[in-house]
Order: structure tokens, then sequence, then C-alpha cells
């Protein structure tokens, strides 16, 4: 047994934080923290150009699509690290849409797709929610009919956040309205300047815009279905799984706790040091330990998929868990800084720009999001512990 | 023993929760929270038309003369329905005036809705008032106020302050007009848009003071976080309430999310928490309606129901999905009303550290 970093994955994180000590500063951080910035604003996009100069914009991606070919342990201290330093992640479109696209897509596909979303000059909403459509992916009702060599699509898309940036949709859509539920679903690339796209700009809790995506008759080539009719569903459940490894990443908690662990050091409370009160010693004390344990799901997941696993229950384990960590790291926060710590965001005299306000907001949709613990709870019990499903 | 509201109590809530189910939505507190007064002036004088600032004031002042308990039903009712928070605040400042000093000559001006008051307590080095640096001084009839106060409900949008000072050795409370000189307010917004503010007194004309002690202050207190448990509980109640309409409404794989067990049980636990919440907060409120001194089992409500009522929107924000996320969802109101009436009025460590106290020392 071996827990620690090899040489070489060690010297990757050193590489990484010495990139993220050259390119992100104060400025940047704060730019994330803009309302209704989903990290897209010039800084962020300046960062990320900085990434691709680099070389590092598909640091997951097999050296033949032009990536780096870094293996799951190796992406997964990436991710913890920019997350860590409040840097804006890598787009989905480059950790979650493009490795589905390499592993089912066509030849044609890939050379049409791949090198133009390594460039960056491609940015994808993910379209898999609708209005009866959360957790239940297989019910979506958006549809397409084959007219001549074009797909005509009719329907409706929630919470489909970035839309409003993106150039492209990474769309499910019905294409089978004959085969059972799951049999019918297609992936579709439909460009955002497409006529018949229309965009509604939906605020959620956190201050984030997502968007509500509706499509009349929006005709797309034929070619924009990417690999077969009917497996959209596995696609999409495919992509998630990649977009899932993000969100099990305790980096963002390490990043808050970090603040709060700073703050809680130097602030004095009714002619006391914070830190020398017992309860906020074991909070913070809880927490440190909860991220430990954290990081722990999160490494492990990496390591089991660079054994050519298929981690599931792993990766749900990591997703549960540090989604209700955020919550608990969020309300500790705002328990500890108290009266200091309920300002409004936007007041220049909150509290660690009050992000702990802010992370109380966001954690919600941590759990309910990206594949609710629920249905990771459930897999956890079928395909970790082989528990019946009947 | 009787753990339910009386008929006339039951009353009063029907009667809110019908003028509020009219008046407040969603939509309108989103745009009242940006304009000035932060809520709607119409609203407030109906409000104060309808007795509810004053109801627990004396009735030589204008008020209803009613008791802690009928106030905090009222005021239950009024988070339920999610009146303003600047009305909420009036009927808690009024009661902090009117248990100082049941004849002050403002109280009627603050029942009638004519002017309002903000309650100026904690000191931006902590909350402890024996920490507080604020004091009076000058001679009779010229008295002033020099201090700072923090995290001021209502601060600018309030006619006087009502201030917590020291006197020499012991504690005063100054009624300082708001736009007298040496009053200087720093708006700031609050976790949900609530307007506070930071306010500086130099040498500031005292109006009037109210010669008090440790007790009138501590009473002060006692009775506002009874009230505040009370809006917790009615939070709670419509946070719950909207939850099983939602898990019964909502469908996912061809069922109601109400069919499955993890939903279900969710929604279990947040009744007993709900129900447990509710008797521990109406015992407190009970008994300090009573007069009686505070006790362990006061303690256990502020260290229980604010908790209580954050797990329970936790569970509702996870519960309604994205359909809850929306800024112009009522869920996300109560859950932030939750966090900042448990950072203010019920945090949970000093009330464990007075339960230990009582078992162990
Ligand atoms: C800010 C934001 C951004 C988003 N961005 C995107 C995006 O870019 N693209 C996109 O496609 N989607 C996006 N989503 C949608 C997100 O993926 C959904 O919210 C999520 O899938 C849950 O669906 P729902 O909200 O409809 O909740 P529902 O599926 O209706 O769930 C409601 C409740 O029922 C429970 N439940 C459901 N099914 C079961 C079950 N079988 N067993 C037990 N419990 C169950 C859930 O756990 C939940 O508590 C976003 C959502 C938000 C709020």
């Amino acid at each position: 047994m071996d827990y620690e970093l090899s040489p070489a994955e060690a010297a990757w994180r050193d590489e990484v934080r010495g990139f993220i000590r050259r390119n992100v500063d104060p400025g940047l951080a704060s730019e994330t923290r803009l309302k209704g910035n989903e990290g897209r604003g010039p800084l962020a996009l300046r960062f990320h150009r900085a990434l691709r100069d680099a070389g590092w914009w598909g640091i997951a991606w097999p050296k033949e699509y032009g990536g780096l070919g870094k293996s799951a342990v190796e992406q997964w201290i990436f991710i913890d690290e920019i997350e860590s330093a409040g840097a804006p992640m890598l787009p989905l479109t480059v950790t979650s849409v493009a490795p589905t696209i390499m592993r089912v897509g066509d030849e044609q596909q890939k050379r049409e797709w791949l090198p133009r979303i390594n460039e960056g000059g491609i940015d994808f909403a993910l379209g898999y929610s609708e209005p009866e459509a959360g957790t239940d992916m297989a019910s979506i009702r958006t549809h397409a009919v084959l007219d001549g060599d074009e797909w005509v699509v009719n329907g409706q898309k929630m919470w489909n956040t970035m839309a409003h940036s993106a150039t492209h949709n990474w769309l499910a859509v019905r294409t089978e309205p004959d085969a059972p539920r799951h049999k019918g679903l297609s992936m579709m690339i439909v460009p955002m300047d497409a006529p018949g796209v229309t965009v509604q700009p939906i605020w959620v809790w956190p201050g984030l815009r997502t968007n509500a995506l509706f499509l009349d008759n929006v005709r797309v080539p034929r070619s924009n279905l990417i690999g077969d009719r009917g497996a959209g569903f596995y696609y999409a459940a495919m992509a998630l799984n990649f977009e899932r490894l993000a969100i099990g990443s305790v980096g963002m908690g390490r990043r808050m706790f970090r603040n709060l662990v700073r703050l809680v050091r130097e602030r004095v409370v009714d002619g006391r040091p914070l830190k020398d009160e017992p309860w906020v010693r074991e909070r913070i004390a809880r927490l440190a330990a909860d991220l430990e344990a954290g990081r722990m799901l999160g490494l492990e997941t990496a390591w089991a998929i660079d054994q050519g696993r298929m981690p599931a229950a792993e990766s749900s384990m990591a997703k549960v868990f540090v989604s209700e960590l955020v919550q608990r790291i969020a309300d500790a926060g705002c328990e500890i800084l108290g009266l200091d710590g309920q300002l409004h965001p936007e007041e220049p005299t909150a509290l660690v720009e009050g992000r702990m306000q802010w992370l109380y907001r966001l954690a919600p949709m941590l759990a309910f999001g990206g594949g609710t613990n629920e249905v990771q709870r459930d897999i956890i019990g079928f395909l970790g512990y082989g528990l019946p499903r009947k | 023993m009787r753990p339910e509201p009386t008929g006339e109590q039951r009353e009063l809530q029907e009667a809110v929760r019908g003028l509020l189910s009219r008046e407040v939505d969603p939509d309108r507190l989103l745009r009242w929270e940006n304009e000035p007064a932060a809520c709607d002036p119409v609203l407030a004088r109906t409000v104060a038309e309808l007795g509810w600032i004053g109801l627990g004031l004396p009735t030589a002042s204008g008020g209803g003369g009613a008791d802690l308990s009928d106030v905090a039903c009222l005021v239950e009712e009024c988070a339920r329905g999610l009146l303003p928070r600047p009305l909420l605040g009036a009927i808690r400042s009024a009661d902090a005036l009117a248990t100082l000093d049941p004849a002050d000559p403002l109280l009627p001006d603050l029942a009638s809705g004519r002017g309002r008051l903000a309650l100026a307590l904690d000191e931006p080095g902590g909350r402890d008032p024996r920490g507080w640096k604020t004091a009076l001084s000058g001679p009779r009839g010229a008295r002033v106020v020099d201090g700072e106060k923090a995290y001021v409900p209502d601060a600018e949008g309030s006619d006087v302050h009502l201030v917590a000072a020291r006197d020499g050795g012991s504690t005063a409370f100054a009624l300082v007009d708001r736009r007298t000189p040496g009053v200087s307010v720093q708006a700031l917004r609050g976790f949900g848009g609530d307007r506070q503010g930071h306010v500086g007194y130099r040498a500031a004309a005292v109006l009037r003071e109210i010669a008090a002690t440790d007790e009138a202050l501590a009473r002060v207190q006692r009775r506002q976080a009874a009230l505040a448990l009370a809006e917790m509980t009615g939070g709670m109640a419509a946070v719950l309430e909207m939850t099983v309409e939602y898990v019964k409404m909502r469908e996912q794989f061809g069922q109601k999310i109400a069919v499955f067990q993890a939903v279900r049980h969710q929604v279990a636990d947040m009744g007993t928490t709900f129900t447990a919440a509710r008797h521990l907060a109406w015992q407190t409120i009970t008994r300090i309606a009573a007069g009686a001194p505070r006790d362990v089992e006061e303690a256990s409500a502020i260290a229980w129901v604010g908790q209580a009522f954050k797990r329970v929107c936790w569970t509702a924000h996870h519960l309604h999905g994205g359909a809850g996320f929306v800024v112009e969802h009522r869920l996300r109101f109560h859950g932030e009303r939750a966090q900042s009436l448990c950072i203010r009025w019920a945090p949970e460590a000093p009330a464990l550290r007075e339960i230990a106290a009582a078992l162990l020392d």
C-alpha cells in the first residue's frame, strides 16, 4: 500500500501550482465572484487562453487528439489545484463533452469538432434537463425529425446554463419516438445562432444565471447527431460521469475552508480570539477531517479509473459526500462568522467577499444537480454492494 | 397543558394568512427589496391600521394590549406569509421599547405606523453587552451618546434609534433621532437583501433616556429571541407545507416523487423536526410571556429551533430541485431568513454553553 503521490504526480502538482501562481491574480478571483458571471468574464477567458497556450486545454485528452494524455489521478490533481486557487474551471465542453465525442463520435465528427474545441472556438451549453425531465432524463420530450439531410428540432430545455454565451448546445433530443424511453434519445450539436433558437434568462438563488431554451423548427445538419441514433441516453450518462469527477472534488471546499481558517485565526470577538472558542475549534477540526475524507474518496475514484475500472460506486460516494460537506462548510462558516459574516456579497466589507453566504445558497444545487444524491446512493447500493433492486 | 393556539389566536392567524396570501408574493418581495423603504408603503399602512404593529403595546399607547404569546402568534403567521422584514422588525422594536417603558410617548407613533424605530444593540467588537462601549454623558437635559453600533436592522429607514448604552456603571437606553447631528449611518445590505447599518453616534443629542438595568436588557433580548422563535416556526411551517404539496405534485419516472421512499423519509424527518421545534419554541415563548425566569429549556429552544429551521430549509431545497432554486421561489426567502435569524437571534454555541454550564458547573 502506498498513499503518497508518485514523484511524477508530485512534480505535476508543483507544475500546476506554478502555473496558477503565474496566471491567477486577485482580479481574476474577484471577477469570478461577480453576479451573473459563470466563468466567462474577460479575465477568465484570458486564463483559458493561457491554459491553451500551455497545451493544457485537453489535459485529459489522449495525445492523438492534441491532448496531454494525463492520467485520471493527474487530472484530479489539476482540478483540485485549480478549484483550490479559485481559478475558473476548465469548461465542461473540454472535460465532459469532448471526451464523450472522442469515445462515441465517428471519425468525421471527431475531425470536425475536436480540433475546434481544442482551439477554444467552441463552447457548449449542456441541454439535458427539461421542465418535466430532471433526474428522470429518459423522459425528455424535445424531439427531432429527419427532413432530407437535416434534423428539425422542436421543444424546450430548462436550466440550460451558459446558453447565453455558448456557441453551441449539446442537446439531448428524442429521435426514436417508438423506441423504449431510454433507447429513443440522441445527442445532437445545435449551433446557438441557428434560426428558431431562443434563450430566456433564469436567475437562481446564488446569483447565477441559467436559461430556458426554446427550439422552434430549428434545422441542424444530419451529421450533427453524434454517434449512434438512439444511444443518446447512454452518451449523456457518460458525459455526466465525466462531469461528476469535478463535482466530487474537494478543491472548492478546501479554498472556502482555508479562507475561513485564515479569518478565524485573526478575528477577535467579544474581546477573545475567535480561535480560542472551543466550539469553533471543534467545528474547524471536524471540517478538516471531513475534507481529508472527501479527498480520499475523490483520489480513490481517479486511481480506479487509471486501473481501467469504471468506479461508478466510488464516484457516487465522492459526489454525495462532497456535496453534503460543502453545505456543512458553508453553515459552519456562517455560524462562526456570525453577524460579521452575514453581509451581502456585494458589500465591500463583507468577510471573505460574502462567500460563506454564497456557498450556503449554492450548496443545495450540488446535492440535487449532477445526478441527485438519492440516485447516487442507489448506485452505491446497487453497484457498490450488489444490493438487490427488487 | 394545551400545546396549541387558542381559538382567538387561530382567528388572528387566519386573518393574517388571508391578507398576506393576497398581498405578498415573491415578485413583489423582490421589487420591494430594491425600494428605499425596503417594503411597500401601502402594505405598511395596512399592517399598522390592522393593529399588527401595536398588538402587544399597552392600550393607553394605542396598542392592542395583547401578551407576548399573542404577538408571537401574529409574528409566526407573518413569517409564514413572508411579511417583509422591515415590518416584522417594526413589531419587534415596538415590543422592545414597550418592554423598557410601557408609557414611552413614542409608542403611539409606532403603533400607528407613523414612526419607525431601530434597535441598536450589537457593536463592532461583539455581542456581549459587558463589552459594549457606547456611552451616555453630559448634564441632565443635555445628554449625548457616543459610540458605534453594528448591523443595526433598518438603521437608515427608521426615524428613531433605541440605543443600548453604558451610563457610568449601569445600563441605559437612549432614544436618538436618526436625523440629529452626530448620527451617521453607513447603509449595509445583509444576506438576502435586508437593510442594516453601521451607525456612528458622535455627541448625538438624546431625545429621551430610559434608565434600565442589565435585567431589563436581558428581558428585551429574551423577548426578541422569543419572537425570533415564532418567526422560525412560522417559516418552517410554510416550508414544510410547500414541500409536502410539491412532492405530491412533481412527477419523475412516471410517478409522484412522493412515492420514492427516500423522498418520503425526508419529508417525515422534516415533519418530525418541525413538530419538535414548534413545541420547544412555544414552551419557551409561553414561559417568557408568563414572566418566568430563564431556564435550560429556553436555551434548548434557542439551540435547537434555529438549527431545525435550517435543516428543514435545506431538505426542502433538495426535494424541490431546480424548481425551488429560482430567485422568484418563496422557498429561498425562507432559506435566507433561516440563516440570518439563526445568526442574529439563535446562535447555537452560546445556548449550548449555557445548557452545559447548567448541567455541569
Ligand atoms: C443553477 C442550475 C444550473 C443547471 N445547469 C444545467 C445545465 O447546464 N444543463 C442541464 O441539462 N441541467 C442543468 N441543471 C438541471 C439539474 O441537472 C437538475 O436540477 C437536476 O437534474 C435535478 O432535476 P430537477 O431539478 O428537475 O429535480 P427532480 O428530478 O424533480 O427532483 C426533485 C426531488 O426528487 C428526488 N428524486 C427524483 N427522482 C428520484 C428517485 N428516483 N428516487 C429518489 N428521489 C428522487 C430528487 O432527489 C429531488 O430531491 C441545472 C440546475 C440548476 C438549478
